[in-house]
């Protein structure tokens, strides 16, 4: 159930980006200021949505659990770690498909503003993370370390999403999370905005699942691997 | 074993002995390289975004003291008042009820068009003067987007209602 679930889930996902894409390049209208630079709507929220609200989330919600004794467990630490690196290759594709937007609708590749600004910091905190993962250290206190780093670096998150509101920016406000919830597109280019949310959600979703395979896979290599250098350790000394 | 005399054993207490400053020193040298690049985006951060641009009202209050120096200036470009030379263009840009005129060097954005919110970064010509020098413009395009009609009719400044 599970296997065909995984199985299925890659090519769904993959198969919803492509519509996303064929959507967003030739079915839907231009738009009436920005004209065609406004197809990047159709892939740069949804890659800013993955990264914040559901990778980085699910690395806060994950390091929490580890952290809380009653539910502490390895799984979820792979969890963490695989959101979190999944997720930071969502934030520099955000940054890099908002430059690349920014410079032909503003007028420039990037500006100091609270949004660019608090998107950065999230990306180099993140970054911060994944090296703290590999300095070497027992499983258990990586665990921990790692799991008090994504908690530091998530406070990060809802700064990203309320800076637009809460300081001056040239980044426009949020079109569909807006404050009264009322979303300021409409017809099919509405519709395609949600369908490249739920397919970038599901091709991080993937994404995930494969990486704590192998985050598993690598941890059970490593346990191997230990198992053996004890055991030829044991074997040379038996000679002495 | 024929190396044991010349090379200590390599005895199971004394592994983690010998591999325990690495592991510290790039623990150390991780949260260096971080708080490094923490600490400067937030002075980055702190310094220009929180401050990230004066309105045109606010910028007509604090004038004196701003004096020439540069800062970044928000308001909406008035319609019919673009005009375009071979060196840049002039504009006023309104807000809060004020106006102050623009004249700014360079290629102004493609979206940059009468009734557009921007952002300009210069200074004022001189502390008496009410003119506002730019060497760049940044067009702040709204949330919301609306098909384009391909027979709407667009005015003599390009702009469309």
């Amino acid at each position: 159930m599970k296997r065909t679930l995984r199985r299925l889930l890659g090519p769904v996902a993959v198969a919803l980006v492509a519509l996303d894409v064929i959507l967003g390049l030739f079915v839907t209208p231009p738009d009436i200021e920005q004209g065609d630079l406004v197809r990047l709507v159709y892939i740069h929220p949804a890659l800013a949505w993955v990264a914040l609200y559901v990778a980085f989330a699910m690395a806060g919600i994950c390091s929490l659990l580890y952290l809380w004794p009653r539910t502490r467990s390895m799984t979820y630490d792979r969890l963490a770690a695989s959101a979190v690196e999944i997720g930071v290759v969502f934030t520099i594709l955000t940054l890099v498909t908002g430059s690349i937007w920014g410079r032909p609708t503003w007028g420039v590749w990037w500006t100091w503003d609270a949004r660019l600004t608090s998107t950065a910091l999230l990306a180099v905190m993140f970054l911060g993370y994944l090296a703290l993962r590999r300095v070497p250290a027992d499983p258990h206190v990586r665990a921990r370390r790692c799991a008090v780093a994504a908690l530091i670096a998530a406070v990060d998150v809802p700064i990203v999403h309320f800076s637009v509101i809460w300081w001056q920016t040239l980044h426009q406000g949020a079109t569909v999370l807006n404050s009264n919830l009322t979303p300021t597109i409409h017809g099919l280019m509405a519709w395609t905005l949600l369908l490249s949310f739920v397919a970038f959600t599901l091709l991080f979703l993937w994404m995930v699942l494969v990486r704590y395979e192998i985050e598993t896979l690598d941890e059970g290599e490593e346990d191997a691997e230990l198992a053996d250098a004890l055991e030829a350790r044991r074997q040379e000394g038996a000679p002495a | 074993m024929s190396d044991a005399s010349t090379t200590p054993p390599s005895t199971a207490p004394n592994a983690p002995g010998t591999s325990k400053g690495s592991p510290r020193l790039r623990l150390a040298m991780v949260a260096v390289i971080i708080a490094g690049a923490v600490g400067f985006l937030l002075v980055k951060g702190l310094g220009s975004s929180l401050d990230y641009f004066k309105t045109v009202d606010q910028a007509i209050a604090t004038k004196k003291a701003v004096g020439t120096s540069e800062f970044r200036l928000e308001g909406t470009v008035v319609r019919g008042t673009v005009t375009r030379s071979s060196t840049g263009t002039t504009f006023d840009v309104a807000g809060g009820g004020k106006t102050i005129p623009v004249e700014n060097s360079g290629t102004p954005p493609q979206l940059f068009k009468g009734g557009m919110p921007v952002i300009v970064v210069g200074h004022f010509a001189s502390p008496t003067s009410t003119t506002f020098l730019s060497n760049q413009i940044m067009v702040k395009h709204s949330s919301s987007y609306v098909e384009q009609h391909p027979n709407r009719v667009r005015a003599s400044d390009g702009s469309v209602n």
